[in-house]
């Protein structure tokens, strides 16, 4: 049985160069340069013995640094049908961890548990624990309404409110009563505006509609507006499937910055894209957590046949 | 009889379509036809039909006139010299002999023995055009089905000339209802000319005293009549006002808890019921406005009257003791109530059309539900529910048949609900039923008040139309 793993150069020069961002861009994070066959086939050979389809997770490498969120055991039914299996995972604080796996595997999902937005799908029912700083956010004592007040969500299409770019990312402080005085809400927006480096462009037109901004510059607003409450924990859902190459890497410098302050974890369809911004990557496929480690690791050194075969470009 | 000839048609076109299809099959043989089999029958069946059709249509405008005509043309003297009614008669039961049924009058000598000879006369004219037209109409038939026949070669495009003509048949029957509003405008348009001859339109449109009736005879007094119609515009924007502040408030929350709250099973029991609802006839409503609210209303506002009098609000008092059945907050009320269904089922559809992203925005915020309503779907549906507004104000300002029933007929210029007021529309049905001297300003007023009425209901149609469009646009 033959076959190679990562694209050789010419494939690079071919097919791969027409979609900038799946070109490999080193932001800190190092694709395997695993272009050699011989690297490959080391690989392969050592895999070989088909991996089962389904077993227990593979963790490459445990985090390091303090945990923020710790699934244990999450199970989620629509309607009755089970969506995800048994997810056990941790993500640590002030970093990002990337979600990656074919469509429908349940990644999305799993990021809805987080923030409890399940609670708003009709017929979804979740098991399992989910612990943020060792607090059960399925616990009857936590309310959902302020717990995503701590866990901000971007999704994959950018969806600004119709109304002006100061009410929108003032909308959370306004609901969440955090700021009373006008010139304090000011500062609110400004500085939101500006951690998202979207202050310059929007400084002098705040009171004009979000609607007329570009779909990266929509992208970044949503993203101010859900820092401009001082999450803890920000997810994002594909945010960059919508936006043009120079937009998405604006959005990834953004992430970058970002998680200094605060715990991101990033649902993503590109690998690349997984392998530029994220420390950490989690690996799905058909509601199970397969394999979950440094990103490096997973990217160099798959231990599950599944997990090479997806990062390769194989399925999915 | 018109239906054998049906019948018989029906069987050629049958027949054509067959015999296109087997022939086209034929002929197409080692060439590359253009179209399939079936596309040429569907030609063929066409034009059997379409001639057919025509002459039947023709047919049955022409021949009544056509025998009539025939009918006098070759007429005795002496019936010919009768007087134009007496004539008709006579050829009604002539008519009427003819089909063996015995004749309504008696007719004294020479006219007697002409009865029998005029009858056996009409029977045969009658007969001659029926058959007659029905063998035009199956030579029309017969002559386009061999047309057809010499058209079903391999390189007709016989799928392209179907086509037309189902856009033509298509386009005839949006054309008539075009043709029909252009009518009517017309009609309205012409009568009201008619009117504002007579009566300057400066003094209908602004004139405060509205009270034709004085004008039915000539020889009366005032015999000019009164034609302002400002108290029948307030009249009708106060009944509009007070429908729409029961339509408006309750149509748009229970719109809200339908599309935001709801539970996908009380919506499916709900969503029917208000259109139920919405298909009650009007004249239901009305009898619910004048047998149940406006009593109750009555009654109601009498005894806080009686409490009142002799106190301090004996002014008062002594006015509400004497309030009517008939007022503008019953009919206000009941024409509220039946706007609710349609006030709420367009505002649901204009919530539903609010991106799910944008709720899910605001809930991964932290927004609650109420929270979300009023940030952030009211304000994006806003452009849209005012156009569902003004479509319910449209329709509060056409009602009829409520007010007719509840809300009086005086023409008070007033602002006061209690009061009896009357609307355009009840005008107009005052005006124009029973027995009406055709030419004169009272009933020619009712062709004015229409035209005013379809001007701004038009308006206003077109301005919500826009505004629902624009809305709907900005989200595709
Ligand atoms: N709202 C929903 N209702 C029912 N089934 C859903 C819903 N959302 C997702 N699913 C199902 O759950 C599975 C995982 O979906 P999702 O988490 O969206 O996958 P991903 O984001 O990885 O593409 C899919 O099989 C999908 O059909
Ligand atoms: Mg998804």
């Amino acid at each position: 049985m033959k076959f190679r793993i990562f694209r050789s150069a010419e494939d690079q020069t071919g097919a791969g160069a027409a979609d900038p961002t799946e070109s490999v861009r080193m932001g800190g994070q190092v694709l395997p340069e695993a272009t050699s066959s011989k690297a490959a086939s080391a690989v392969e050979a050592r895999l070989e013995d088909a991996t089962p389809v389904s077993g227990p997770t593979v963790v490459a490498t445990p985090p390091t640094g303090p945990i923020k969120i710790a699934a244990r055991d999450v199970s989620v039914f629509y309607d009755g049908k089970q969506a995800l299996y048994d997810v056990s995972l941790d993500i640590p604080d002030k970093t990002v961890t990337a979600l990656i796996g074919p469509s429908g595997c349940g990644k999305s999902t799993f990021l809805r548990t987080m923030n409890r937005m399940n609670d708003t799908i009709a017929g979804c029912k979740v098991t399992g624990r989910i612990a943020m700083d060792d607090e059960d956010i399925n616990d009857r004592s936590i309310d959902p309404v302020l717990l995503r007040a701590r866990v901000g969500m971007v999704f994959q299409r950018p969806n600004p409110f119709p109304k002006s770019i100061y009410e929108n990312v003032a909308y959370g402080p306004k609901i969440h009563g955090l700021v009373s005085a006008k010139s304090e809400m000011d500062g609110v927006v400004e500085s939101a505006l500006k951690r998202a480096g979207l202050w310059e462009e929007v400084a002098d037109r705040l009171q004009s509609s979000a609607m007329g901004l570009s779909g990266g510059q929509q992208q970044r607003l949503v993203i101010a507006r859900a820092i401009a409450v001082n999450p803890e924990v920000i997810l994002m859902d594909e945010p960059c499937s919508a936006l043009d190459p120079i937009a998405t890497a604006r959005i990834e410098e953004l992430i970058d910055e970002l998680r200094e302050r605060f715990c991101i974890v990033i649902v993503t369809h590109s690998m690349a894209q997984a392998a530029r911004v994220s420390q950490r990557t989690a690996f799905f496929h058909m509601g199970r957590l397969v394999e979950t480690g440094d990103t490096e690791d997973i990217f160099q050194n798959p231990r599950e046949r599944r997990t090479l075969d997806y990062i390769t470009g194989r399925f999915g | 009889m018109i239906w054998i000839y049906l019948l018989i048609l029906t069987a050629l076109s049958a027949a054509a379509f067959l015999g296109g299809r087997e022939l086209a099959r034929r002929r197409a043989v080692g060439a590359h036809p253009h179209s399939r089999p079936g596309q040429h029958g569907a030609y063929a069946l066409i034009w059997v039909a379409a001639p057919a059709l025509l002459v039947l249509i023709l047919l049955s405008v022409f021949a009544a006139p056509l025998e009539r005509q025939l009918t006098a043309a070759g007429t005795p003297d002496v019936v010919a010299e009768l007087e134009h009614f007496r004539r008709d008669a006579f050829f009604a039961d002539a008519h009427r002999v003819g089909r063996g049924e015995p004749a309504l009058q008696i007719w004294e000598r020479p006219l007697a023995e002409q009865l029998p000879v005029e009858a056996r006369r009409m029977v045969r004219i009658e007969r001659t055009l029926q058959w007659g037209g029905g063998a035009a109409a199956i030579l029309a038939a017969i002559l386009g089905g061999l047309f057809a026949l010499t058209q079903i070669k391999p390189q007709t495009r016989a799928r392209n000339r179907v086509e037309g003509w189902i856009y033509g048949a298509l386009f005839i029957c949006s054309a008539i209802a075009v043709l029909t509003t252009l009518g009517i405008i017309a009609s309205l348009a012409f009568d009201s000319f008619r009117f504002f001859q007579k009566v300057p339109i400066f003094d209908f449109l602004f004139g405060a005293q509205w009270s034709p009736q004085i004008a039915i005879r000539a020889d009366q007094v005032g015999s000019t009549g009164a034609f302002g119609a400002v108290p029948l515009f307030v009249g009708t924007m106060l009944i509009m006002s007070i429908a729409m502040c029961v339509a408006a408030p309750i149509g748009l929350l229970s719109a809200i808890y339908l599309s935001e709250y709801a539970s996908r099973t009380t919506r499916a029991v709900i969503k029917p019921l208000l259109e139920i609802l919405a298909g009650v006839p009007t004249v239901v409503y009305g009898f619910f406005a004048a047998l149940t609210v406006g009593p109750i209303l009555r009654v109601f506002f009498n005894e806080i009257g009686l409490f009142l009098m002799g106190g301090p609000l004996d002014g008062l008092g002594q006015y509400l003791a004497l309030v009517q059945n008939q007022m503008a907050l019953t009919a206000g009320a009941v024409m509220g109530i039946m706007l609710i269904p349609f006030v709420s089922s367009l505002s649901d559809d204009i919530l539903n059309a609010v991106p799910q992203s944008l709720r899910d925005g605001s809930f991964a915020m932290g927004a609650t539900k109420s929270e979300t309503v009023k940030r952030v779907l009211l304000p994006a549906a806003l452009p849209g529910i005012a156009g569902a507004l003004l479509l319910a104000v449209s329709r509060a300002i056409g009602e009829t048949m409520i007010v007719t029933m509840a809300a009086g007929l005086a023409a008070n210029l007033t602002f006061n609900p209690l009061d009896t007021v009357t609307t355009v529309t009840v005008q107009i049905v005052t005006l124009l039923t029973g027995d009406q001297e055709f030419n004169s300003a009272k009933t020619l007023s009712a062709f004015g008040l229409g035209l005013t009425l379809f001007m701004v209901t038009l308006v206003l149609n077109i301005i919500a139309h826009r505004i629902v469009q624009t809305y709907r646009e900005q989200y595709d």
